[in-house]
């Protein structure tokens, strides 16, 4: 039998569009500092750590955490990356999970770090087209990177695949309301890049088209910054959180799907992320929910797209596919709603600094858990081409 | 007669060595230009028969399963994953088929395809096919918008006049701007199609009223812009950028410079501008700068014409400008 897995601290660095003032290093210093305060242990007492970095071309570095092992004082003991695209840190929870479920060790950091906008254009001199670029080599190598892959556009394809299929849902007036919602929900979250950017509907509908059919309000920003957990098995998680006072958060169920990256038959049927679906259910099924609907307090998901987040949720269960926009017209994620999507603002609004986005959304679901008194949280990441990778798990709040 | 040679990193793209400092709370900061690079002589494996059919002999290859029958395209696989590893066979298959769902199209491209933007990016299954080849897609009829090509269209692959044997070699246009001999052939270069070039609009003769509206807009636009140019977060948008624009309305023609940071507007003709705007009511550009409805989008919808596509930057940064002002007037007002 596996050992219960439970989160007993969790910090993040402040999400900026531009760090000038510190490098990685110190990025992830910082939030594994923050992470050890708020359990109340010393770094000496980690006995692992589990690295979430997605690009190394943004860090400039072909083994990019190496430097991390001695700065965040976890040097002579185990270090391991993960690199899962855009589902890197959900990934890299769900692989601390298993090394301390599996006896491995009492203790892990999860630690995600990313410094993006370091990468500059200087023909158009700003940053965002290199960004992108940097991530267009994330793109198949032979035959799409050089026919203009993006992430954004690979994403649309989805998208515009899952509208082919529903027509009529991802109306347009929907999707602006859910950015308005989210830049709300972002007001009170102190370590979010655009905490003073609230946007009306009106706004998100005039923005310029970036890829069809996303509007500039629509996408997630690039974003600088870190986020760190410590986890522990059951017995040390009791221990520290005696210790600390802090309640545990307990990862009761985890699951990760990866689909195939080209479409077609027996390939990736492009009107869905099935990704998303097996992710989710699969850890529904760890974690016994039967009925997610009735389970589910908060979901803390990678919002790469607001379109894309809408049917996330219906992949989760939480919303049927025909109806998406329920989500708003019936105000099932408006204050009152019955469910709590995204309340740090998620990654359009809090920011995605890659490697660190899904970490800093577990941070966000174990604090609101603890805070509103709530049971359970859904926290998920996706990533790579046409939305390929899923990693999700459940929190529960005892 | 000498060949065009091209470099894997044109040099337009590569910045010079040097680094500056910027200053935060009275702390400096080091900024150095740098690149991370790395050469290639890469081998095309099994994908060698594909890159030289495309380049040789204008030919669309995919590889079939003979046990489940499914021909992939492109040949992604020696042997097949479903059929406990069968060996395919190499197949040819058609030229043209249809949209596997609706493709996106890109405005805001990566630094390297700025001056391909605006472009769509979709999948085809070909007829003979049964998974889907992603191509770049074109219309010749001018800018591609949304609707113009959705799940299901018709479309035809285009051989690039000069192949080199990597898939930009190839793009698909929708069959339905074709004629049935175009359609037919196998091999259909890219000079064989009627491409209707960029044309600057005429405006018939402003009335007192168009005059009117103009003069109305200029002094509207030239106070934002004023106040633009105060603005430090709308300054971000336009630092390091420098461009001459000749702005042409029905009412009249006037100039817009940007340079590093400042913006103005005066009522000037251009003699030589970096590039040339043409919209027949100057209100669309208001609307834009006001931040109530993007230039961008009055590209696409063909309310503003400009004369060079890869001028699409600047829009974007004209976007941004109107952007960030608002953003800055709306974070003051919440403080």
């Amino acid at each position: 039998m596996a050992r219960k897995v439970g989160i007993v601290g969790a910090g993040v660095t402040p999400f900026r569009g531009k760090w000038y003032e510190k490098t990685y290093y110190e990025l992830a210093q910082m939030a594994t500092r923050e992470a050890v305060r708020d359990a109340a242990i010393s770094i000496k007492n980690v006995d692992a750590t589990f690295y979430g970095i997605y690009n190394d071309i943004f860090e400039r570095a072909a083994i990019p955490e190496h430097p991390l092992q001695g700065i965040i004082g976890m040097q002579n003991k185990f270090g391991i990356r993960i690199s899962c695209g855009g589902a890197t840190g959900a990934y890299t929870l769900s692989a601390a999970h298993a090394y301390l479920a599996g006896e491995r060790f009492k203790t892990a950091l999860v630690l995600g770090v990313e410094k993006a906008t370091d990468c500059f254009d200087f023909l158009s001199m700003s940053a965002t087209p290199e960004v992108i670029k940097s991530i267009g080599w994330s793109g198949d190598s032979f035959f799409e990177q050089k026919i203009g892959w993006s992430a954004s556009d690979s994403y649309a394809e989805i998208v515009l695949g899952y509208m082919d299929e529903y027509p009529g849902t991802l109306k347009p007036e929907v999707t602006a309301q859910i950015s308005s919602q989210l830049s709300k929900q972002v007001r009170t979250n102190p370590y979010a890049q655009r905490q003073f950017d609230q946007v009306t509907p009106e706004e998100v509908m005039n923005s310029r088209y970036i890829v069809y059919p996303f509007k500039e309000l629509e996408i997630c920003v690039y974003t600088e910054g870190a986020a760190a957990l410590i986890l522990a098995e059951e017995e040390t998680a009791k221990a520290i959180a005696k210790n600390s006072g802090k309640p545990i958060v307990w990862i009761t169920g985890v699951g990760e799907a990866n689909e195939h990256s080209f479409a077609g038959k027996n390939q990736k049927n492009m009107s869905h992320i099935v990704s998303d679906y097996l992710g989710s259910h699969h850890a529904y099924e760890m974690a016994g929910i039967k009925d997610p609907v009735k389970a589910i307090d908060i979901v803390e998901l990678h919002d790469a797209f607001v379109h894309q987040l809408e049917i996330s949720l219906a992949e989760f269960g939480l919303v049927p596919y025909e109806k998406v926009d329920s989500l708003i017209e019936e105000g099932i994620m408006l204050p009152g709603g019955r469910l709590l999507v995204n309340p740090c603002g998620g990654l359009i609004y809090c920011g995605h600094a890659v490697g660190a986005s899904n970490i800093m959304s577990a941070w966000s679901a174990r604090n609101e858990l603890i805070n509103r008194n709530l049971k359970t949280a859904l926290v998920h990441g996706t990533g790579s081409t046409i939305s390929q990778y899923t990693a999700c798990a459940i929190f529960e709040h005892e | 007669m000498t060949e065009k040679v091209q470099k894997v990193i044109p040099d337009e793209y590569i910045p010079e060595v040097r680094s500056r400092v910027v200053t935060i709370d009275n702390k400096d900061y080091l900024l150095q230009n740098d690149a991370m690079f790395t050469f290639y002589e890469r081998s095309m494996g099994e994908f060698s028969p594909f890159f030289l059919a495309i380049k040789d002999e204008k030919k669309i290859l995919g590889c079939k399963c003979p046990k489940c029958g499914i021909v992939r395209v492109p040949p992604m696989v020696t042997h097949c994953p479903d059929c406990n590893f069968t060996p395919t066979e190499l197949v040819e298959v058609e030229q043209v088929g249809k949209m596997n769902t609706t493709p996106p199209i890109t405005y805001f491209a990566t630094s390297m395809f700025l001056d391909k933007a605006p472009f769509g990016r979709g999948r085809v299954i070909l007829n003979g096919a049964d998974t889907a080849l992603s191509v770049m897609l074109y219309t010749t009829t001018g800018i591609l918008v949304p609707g113009l090509i959705k799940k299901g269209t018709e479309v035809k692959v285009i051989f690039g006049d000069e192949r080199i044997g990597q898939i930009t070699d190839i793009y698909c246009v929708p069959a339905s701007e074709l004629t049935p001999e175009q359609l037919a052939k196998k091999g259909l270069q890219e000079s064989e199609l009627n491409w209707e070039a960029p044309k600057e609009p005429e405006f018939p003769e402003a009335s007192d009223e168009d005059m009117a509206v103009y003069k109305q807009s200029l002094k509207e636009m030239q106070a934002l812009a004023a106040e633009m140019s105060r603005s430090k977060r709308a300054r971000k948008a336009i630092e390091g950028w420098k461009r001459d624009i000749a702005v042409k309305t029905k009412g009249g023609e006037f100039a817009m410079y940007i340079d590093d940071g400042d913006f103005k507007i005066e009522e000037k003709k251009l003699k030589s501008p970096d590039f040339v705007m043409a919209c027949e009511d100057p209100r669309t550009l208001l609307d834009g700068l006001m931040y109530n409805g993007a230039i961008t989008d009055s590209v696409i919808m063909k309310r503003l014409w400009i004369s060079k596509n890869l001028e699409f930057n600047t829009i974007f940064k004209l976007d941004r400008l109107a952007r960030f002002l608002a953003r800055e007037k709306k974070e003051q007002a919440v403080k």
